[in-house]
């Protein structure tokens, strides 16, 4: 074996840890390291030069290599990210990767979030557990969304994994806080349980009794989507006993005396999740809680605030100017002038979620005092135009922060009205968004100072920003817009569409020029048959397609079907009472949900009656 | 749309001042029998432009249950209603009016029925029919208004009373 390459391949790595494999690549390529030279280093070797590759797309890259690389990388993959969970299954999952440690998976499709799939669809997690609890693999960590997760589940999933430590379910549901009570009982070793916008069935039980009084690993305990009672004692002697406890979120059941305690012996606190604090607290509460939270000086993460009285808010200014990240969507009590004031002097701020209560005017005091604003998502207070308010934001704040905020790369904006003028100034301040998402909240509304459509607004947007990854348009547009996204948007993966275009061609232009789309979501728009089946190997490329309530027909979706068989072509229809035999003839009945995806295990059998698969 | 006497199925369009309609479905009923009112349950707003485009207050716009829920529990509290939603209605020429409980009713269709018992006659929403009484509303800034335009929710928080007109009025 060659030393000389050897030691090279390792001051590489060491030196360039953090970078990308394919600078390592280069680099290695430029001191005439070859593939086949780099075979003759032994397998740990390889295998240890792989351990500095984490993410999973570069993993994929380098299994492509060669069919040794393609071993070893195999047995030495801990980390597996699945998209879509009905792509693979668990069992050929774990015969490529035995050496599983850390597992994510994602189930049902986005609109899911909004209503628009059915209960029943699937993404069980069950089957996953079960396969991998025979298999005997050496589970670690499980990240989890959209997935229907069963309280008996969870309690295998506590019996299984003697190494278990962590544990996320994003906007999950399916389960009560009887499996919650499993996996405090039974996993020894655990670090971690983050329970982000569940549907959790809360028996008001004594879960967090079950965590044994020898657990004192937890580093993170997020149950503030919990709408029950918890045992606060119970709480307070895990937080005493967990040193290494950095972030906590309680529920909307923990009282301000409460919390005090808490933080008080928890002064470690990096992220905090606060309750409900409804009435104004008396002189004496509010002086302990700020006295507890000045001790809190690591404290970089606050959020919560539902319901919670504006004065709750000031007992934070002691630590505010550390905040990077603050999330005050849920506060919907707490008004915009409070808000601004706070907000003033979150100089450090990167990441900031807030309702559009703080108006125009609030985001302007952002776009000067927030000079690190990497995210924004502002949403709405008012989503259905109840109130006669004119303090939501409007296209001037939306302007106001791309001017203020020179890293802002991300932005989730909700508001009543916007110009295509304000769009293409957004555009040419911030070309380095990565993700644009844009919902103006009467479908269909024009620029309203032209009356035109925002076609020219959402052009400059995918123009000038060449990073683009993810985008959502909404407002009046034509098939106009998707000419401009399939013409510049090139690194575009994921786009949302609502209400929008005109003609097949709208959604063909995207098609053929979005090389890198992943993902596409249209609910509302007026594309059919022959935007569907233009290019039916372009969804190979792709995760999945979705489209509901747009012009396509049975027929169309029978013929993908046929020419497809790599896809799974669902057609969901909830008013049907069952199967779709009554329309079994009439291929021009127009299908009211289509969701399509790419998979290497054929048809799903855990289908529900609502939905069809061709 | 309406022809002659009775409705004999198809859609009844309601206009909405914006752009769009509220449809209800009539189902048909045979001659010589009371007239009572039977809805259909799809209730949604059309957009002139296509047909099948739909946005109900349950999937636009696109946040998510919690949110949804946080703020409109927050409505809710700021109004002070936690259960019976007791409104006057009136008949135009009765002096005297009837007292009814909108909690109790779970959408526009439901009320007609109601309403349509109660005063024994056929009352609808809209207007194109000069042969049926048309149900009108007052809300909070006290306006007379045509019932069915917002949807239900937002009807519940702004009524005041109620009032059930002769078509010409409109």
């Amino acid at each position: 074996m060659n030393r000389a390459l050897c030691s090279r391949a390792y001051l590489l790595c060491f030196s360039k840890s953090k970078s990308l494999p394919f600078e390592w690549m280069d680099r290695a390529i430029k001191l005439q390291l070859s593939t086949s030279e780099m075979n003759y280093f032994p397998d740990e070797v390889i295998e240890h030069i792989f351990d500095f590759i984490a993410s999973h797309r570069d993993r994929n890259s380098i299994s492509l290599v060669s069919k040794s690389w393609h071993k070893i990388e195999r047995y030495s993959r801990h980390q597996v990210f699945i998209g879509n969970c009905y792509a693979i299954s668990p069992e050929r999952l774990i015969r490529r990767f035995p050496c599983l440690r850390s597992l994510t998976l994602k189930g049902k499709p986005h609109f899911a979030d909004f209503n628009l799939v059915p209960h029943e669809w699937g993404g069980f997690l069950h089957p996953w557990i079960d396969a991998l609890s025979k298999a005997r693999v050496g589970l670690e960590e499980l990240r989890l969304k959209r997935m229907v997760v069963s309280d008996e589940s969870l309690e295998l999933l506590s019996r299984s994994f003697v190494s278990f430590k962590s544990l996320v379910l994003v906007s999950c549901d399916g389960f009560t806080t009887n499996g919650l009570a499993s996996i405090a009982a039974n996993c020894r070793n655990l670090r971690e349980l983050d329970l982000q916008e569940n549907e959790i069935d809360d028996h008001r039980g004594q879960w967090l009794n079950c965590f044994p009084d020898s657990c004192t690993t937890l580093v993170s305990l997020n149950f503030a989507c919990l709408e029950g009672e918890i045992n606060l004692s119970a709480l307070e002697r895990l937080v005493a006993r967990s040193p290494n406890l950095k972030s906590l979120k309680v529920n909307r059941a923990v009282p301000l005396d409460a919390l005090t305690r808490l933080m008080s012996c928890a002064p470690q606190l990096v992220d905090l999740g606060v309750g409900c604090y409804e009435n104004e607290p008396e002189a004496e509460s509010f002086d302990s809680l700020m006295a507890a939270i000045k001790k809190c000086t690591l404290l970089r993460s606050l959020s919560g605030f539902s319901e919670v009285a504006p004065v709750c808010l000031t007992a934070f200014y002691p630590i505010c100017e550390n905040l990077t990240s603050l999330n005050l969507s849920y506060a919907a009590e707490i008004q915009g002038n409070h808000l601004i004031e706070f907000v003033q002097f979150c100089k450090r701020l990167q990441l900031l979620w807030i309702l559009d209560s703080i108006g125009d005017k609030g985001l302007e005091v952002v776009a000067s005092s927030c000079k690190e604003l990497q995210e924004l998502r502002v949403f709405p207070s008012d989503p259905h135009d109840e109130e006669d308010n004119n303090t939501a934001v409007t296209e001037v704040g939306l302007v106001a922060i791309s001017a203020g905020c020179p890293k802002l790369h991300s932005i989730l904006y909700f508001c009543k009205q916007m110009t295509n003028a304000a769009l293409i100034t957004v555009a040419k301040n911030c070309p380095n968004f990565i993700r644009f998402r844009l919902c103006i909240l009467e479908p269909t509304k024009p620029d309203h100072i032209t009356s035109q459509s925002l076609d020219e607004g959402f052009g400059a947007i995918v123009q000038f920003c060449k990073g683009l990854r993810r985008l959502s348009v909404s407002g009046l547009l034509t098939d106009k817009v998707f000419l401009y996204i399939g013409m510049y948007a090139e690194q575009l993966e994921m786009l949302s569409i609502a209400f929008a275009g005109d003609t097949d061609k709208g959604m063909l232009y995207v098609l053929n020029g979005c090389k890198k789309l992943r993902k596409l979501e249209i609910r509302d728009s007026p594309f059919g048959n022959a935007a569907l089946l233009a290019d039916v190997g372009k969804y190979e490329t792709m995760r999945s397609l979705w489209m509901s309530s747009c012009e396509v027909t049975l027929g169309g979706c029978k013929r993908l079907a046929r020419n497809a068989p790599w896809l799974n072509v669902e057609i969901i229809n909830e008013n049907e009472n069952g199967r779709m035999e009554r329309n079994e003839e009439d291929e021009r009945e127009k299908v009211d949900k289509l969701y399509l995806y790419r998979t290497v295990v054929g048809t799903r059998k855990d289908a529900p009656p609502c939905v069809t698969i061709l | 749309m309406l022809s002659g006497s009775m409705p004999a199925g198809g859609e009844l369009l309601i206009p909405v001042t914006n752009s769009g309609y509220w449809a209800f479905g009539l189902r048909e009923y045979p001659p010589g029998t009371k007239p009572s009112l039977s809805v259909n349950l799809s209730l949604s707003l059309t957009f002139p432009s296509t047909s099948s485009q739909r946005a109900t207050s349950q999937d636009w716009p696109p946040i998510k249950p919690r949110l949804r829920d946080t703020l409109k529990s927050l409505r809710l509290r700021q109004r002070g209603y936690n259960t019976a939603l007791f409104i006057k209605v009136y008949m135009e020429g009765v002096p005297i009016g009837r007292k009814l409980d909108l909690s109790t009713f779970s959408g526009y269709e439901s009320l007609l029925e109601n309403l349509s018992g109660m005063f024994d006659t056929s009352v609808i929403c809209g207007n194109r029919d000069r042969k049926h009484h048309v149900l009108t509303y007052q809300d909070k800034d006290g306006d007379w208004m045509m019932v069915g335009d917002i949807p239900w929710d937002m009807f519940l928080e702004s009524v005041r009373r109620l009032k059930i007109t002769r078509p010409e009025r409109c």
